[in-house]
């Protein structure tokens, strides 16, 4: 069979099913008993099993062959995701990649499958004895007691918790030759109805009166005290001999309770807080209970087709081109006065907006495309270097055209290395400066404008202005006069300054004096900026602005000598009118004074070298006032226009060299307008 | 290049600038078109002559007598502009008039530093003959400047 023409389909979709699996394995890490997440493991898995197998890639079937095993046995809560089997998972998941890579470059590296596969079928044959179930955690706290709560107990405690009540169990146990056991357990209960409800005692209270227990009995209590608080007030009572405070609800908290020892029937509520309806009633036999959920909780995956972006592209040219004969058509009907045309033009019109409209949303991508994969290289991370850290993300269903997204992945990877490696301390670090050990990551993507906002926040150790400055002496990258006068923001900037570094020791991770200059640079290649604001101590944040697409802007067309240019309105201020009597010269540099400012000026016709400049003796001069970092220019041009979306055009590679322009675009009537470039039409 | 191959049939577009006739391969001819809209480029090569929306791509159009240091001349309605595609780069030509299609015998192309016609000679790949006329065979390549930075150039 010629499997090469479905070469492709397989690289991308096993890449894509990697990715899951490594999410996915994420949240099992975390949340072991989660059954839904291990279903969606256990189809990628099976996924790749499938397509490799088809396509002769044993060994990436093999592979996969033996996880599916163990996850099976996962699956049927043989064994526990502990974080061995987690590990290896994960192992197995990287020794994938690289095979998958190792097809895809085509290279015939023999990768040694068999250590893994060895490992693999250890753990699947129960390796260590102590992660085969029946274990319950906590099992071992309650010496002799098993409780059983019926549904209505559940209910109970379900409702307390929404009140942020704890529920408790406690243990009692009284002293050896303890004549009044009743008395005592009397004096007990009262006691735990002062500061709570009781609402079950195991003997039951009847039992308890009749003395029919031994030394020791348990009651489950809902009350707001502390655990402490429950067991001062306990042992403040005579005769007792020894108190146990079980949390069985901590208002998100849950604890299963007993063990098998002493009753046969064991009742756990497990995890009060993922209990949906339905839910509320404890099964006797853990392995049918969390199946409930799991079918809830099955993750909805799309119907999707893959398409070639040189397709879209195409579509877009087209819609493009439909749009220009449609005003062309539009054109024809008014000069000769065909009503019947001019409304089926309207028609048409409609519907060519909306068709470019769903082109344009069709090259969209969520950017949680790149978002994936970065939990996994976080937590790994972390792991190489000690340190803890919890990574959030926000806003990955914020969309970006696939070209924008197809390049942030690099700069974010970057920045976020850089987070973990300097930003964030190690956890002893952390406690002394009075901070959660835990250190804690915000990648944020949010829109704002015509823009995406990307931001990589961290709440590590901050940017020390002076330690940047004194690095750049050292470095010649600024002169001693340049510190002088650099406020602390700006101090903060020499970072992406090229050949800079501050990491004191060259780490696998970052240091080597490349990363955030690197960062920059791609970030302005996308038609983007990059900036930080740092506090000392108190962390980082890297704010990303990208535009929304690199094929479509929002541009102010203005006139100039008849000619028409559009000028991005993502670096426009504002527009105003001024008289020539406005513009000052400093240093032989036209300047006017805008609320306060001094603002350089750019008489366009001239820049342009436009054939006839002839708004020099004008009563009213148009003026756009840009801006490019903090820099702003203001343009004179002889008209606005007004506002348009373009859709940009590259110059070809001929004209490419030309600096004030940004590329092309094609206007309504099929004219080409050229696109201006703001930063360098300032310079 | 078809001319440096002996004894073969060269299929040429034949066309004019001023009163002399020129030839190039019709393979590397896309289309011909009429005389459209052309969006100048500030700051370009002055034979730059602008920018052309063909059917959705942007185009570069060169004034070809300027670029040949020819006499310039009114445009006219036998104008054309040849669109010419090399390798990665698709440009526009502005030509007098395109004659005709024709077919010489690679044998009856002689080789440019023959021929005195005030052209520099790099812009010119050899000299054919048709009937008693002469056809001078351009060479595109270094016309257009594919490969080198035409901004850098001028």
């Amino acid at each position: 069979m010629d499997v090469n023409q479905y070469m492709g389909m397989f690289l991308e979709e096993s890449r894509e099913h990697l990715q899951t699996l490594n999410r996915c394995l994420l949240d099992l890490e975390h949340d072991p008993r989660n059954l839904s997440v291990l279903d969606e493991i256990f189809r990628s898995a099976h996924t790749i099993k499938g397509m490799s197998a088809t396509m002769g890639f044993t060994s990436i079937a093999e592979l996969t062959h033996e996880m599916e095993n163990i996850l099976d046995l996962l699956r049927k809560e043989q064994l526990k995701a502990n974080s061995a089997i987690v590990d290896t998972l994960f192992k197995c998941l990287d020794q994938l990649e690289q095979l998958v890579e190792s097809v895809a470059e085509q290279t015939e590296t023999a990768i040694d499958i068999k250590p893994l596969v060895a490992t693999l079928n250890k753990l699947a044959s129960g390796g260590g004895a102590e992660e085969v179930i029946p274990e319950e955690p906590g099992a071992a706290a309650i010496s002799v007691n098993g409780i059983k709560l019926d549904e209505t107990d559940t209910k109970v405690i379900q409702a307390a918790k929404q009140q942020g009540l704890c529920t408790y169990n406690v243990g009692v146990n009284l002293r050896e030759g303890c004549l009044l056991k009743s008395a005592r357990a009397y004096m007990i209960m009262n006691a735990l109805d002062e500061i709570g409800d009781v609402i079950k005692s195991i003997p039951p209270v009847d039992e308890l009166e009749k003395e029919n227990f031994d030394l020791s009995f348990n009651v489950i209590v809902i009350t707001d005290a502390e655990p402490e608080k429950v067991e001062q007030t306990l042992l403040s009572i005579s005769e007792v001999d020894a108190v146990s405070v079980e949390i069985i609800n901590d208002c998100g908290n849950a604890v299963v309770s007993p063990s098998a020892a002493v009753i046969p029937s064991v009742e756990e509520i497990i995890q009060a807080e993922k209990q949906t309806e339905g839910q509320n009633k404890p099964d006797v036999s853990p392995v049918v209970e969390q199946h409930g959920p799991a079918a809830e909780k099955k993750l909805k995956s799309g119907q999707s087709v893959r398409v070639d972006i040189e397709k879209l592209d195409a579509l877009l040219n087209l819609v493009g081109e439909l749009v220009i004969n449609k005003t062309r058509l539009e054109q024809i009907g008014l000069n000769h006065k065909l009503s019947d045309l001019v409304e089926t033009i309207e028609q048409m019109d409609r519907v060519t907006t909306d068709l470019q409209t769903v082109v344009m949303k069709v090259r969209m991508v969520p950017v949680g495309q790149v978002f994936n994969r970065f939990p996994r290289m976080v937590r790994d991370l972390s792991r190489d270097l000690n340190k803890e850290v919890n990574l959030i993300i926000q806003g990955e269903e914020t969309e970006l055209d696939r070209t924008v997204i197809d390049e942030i992945g690099d700069p974010l990877v970057h920045l976020l290395r850089n987070a973990i490696d300097h930003g964030v301390e190690n956890p002893a670090d952390r406690q002394v400066k009075g901070k959660n050990p835990v250190g804690e990551i915000r990648l944020i993507a949010r829109h704002e404008g015509n823009n995406v906002i990307i931001m990589v926040e961290d709440d590590g150790a901050g940017i020390n202005p002076e330690i940047v400055k004194q690095k750049a002496l050292e470095k010649g990258l600024i002169t001693p006069a340049e510190a002088e006068k650099m406020d602390t923001a700006d101090a903060v900037r020499l970072v992406f300054l090229p050949g800079f570094s501050t990491a004191k020791t060259v780490t696998d991770v970052s240091g080597r004096g490349v990363g955030m200059d690197a960062v920059k640079t791609k970030i302005e290649s996308l038609g983007g900026m990059v900036d930080v604001e740092t506090k000392i101590n108190e962390g980082s944040k890297f704010k990303i602005r990208l535009p929304l697409t690199l094929a479509i802007i929002q541009a102010l067309l203005v006139d100039v000598c008849n000619e028409i240019y559009a000028i991005p309105l993502g670096s426009i201020d504002s527009t105003i009118n001024i008289t020539p009597g406005d513009i000052k010269t400093i240093q032989n540099q036209e300047v006017i004074l805008l609320r306060g400012q001094i603002i350089p000026i750019v008489r366009l016709a001239k820049k342009l070298n436009a054939p006839e400049a002839a708004s020099d003796n004008k009563e009213e001069l148009f003026v756009v006032i840009v801006h490019m970092g903090e820099q702003k220019a203001g343009v004179i041009v002889d008209t606005l226009i007004g506002q348009q979306e373009i859709v940009i055009k590259s110059l070809g590679k001929l004209l490419a060299g030309i600096k004030v322009l940004a590329g092309a675009t094609i206007l309504g009537n099929g004219q080409v307008a050229l696109i201006l470039d703001v930063g360098s039409l300032m310079q | 290049m078809e001319e440096t191959v002996h004894n073969e049939e060269i299929q040429l577009v034949v066309f004019k600038l001023n009163r002399e006739s020129y030839g190039i391969s019709i393979l590397q001819v896309q289309e011909i078109k009429r005389m459209l809209e052309i969006t100048r480029v500030p700051h370009s090569p002055d034979y730059v002559k602008g920018v052309i929306n063909l059917r959705g791509s942007v185009l570069p159009v060169l004034d070809l007598k300027k670029r040949l240091d020819l006499p310039p001349g009114e445009y006219t309605d036998d104008t054309r502009i040849i669109i010419v595609k090399m390798e990665d780069v698709t440009v526009g030509l502005i030509v007098d008039a395109v004659s005709e299609v024709t077919t010489i015998s690679s044998d009856s192309v002689e080789p440019p530093h023959t021929v005195v016609s005030g052209l520099s000679a790099q812009y010119l790949s050899g000299v054919g003959k048709l009937d008693d006329t002469l056809l001078i065979l351009l060479n595109l390549e270094a016309i257009v400047g594919v490969g080198a930075d035409m901004t850098k150039a001028s």
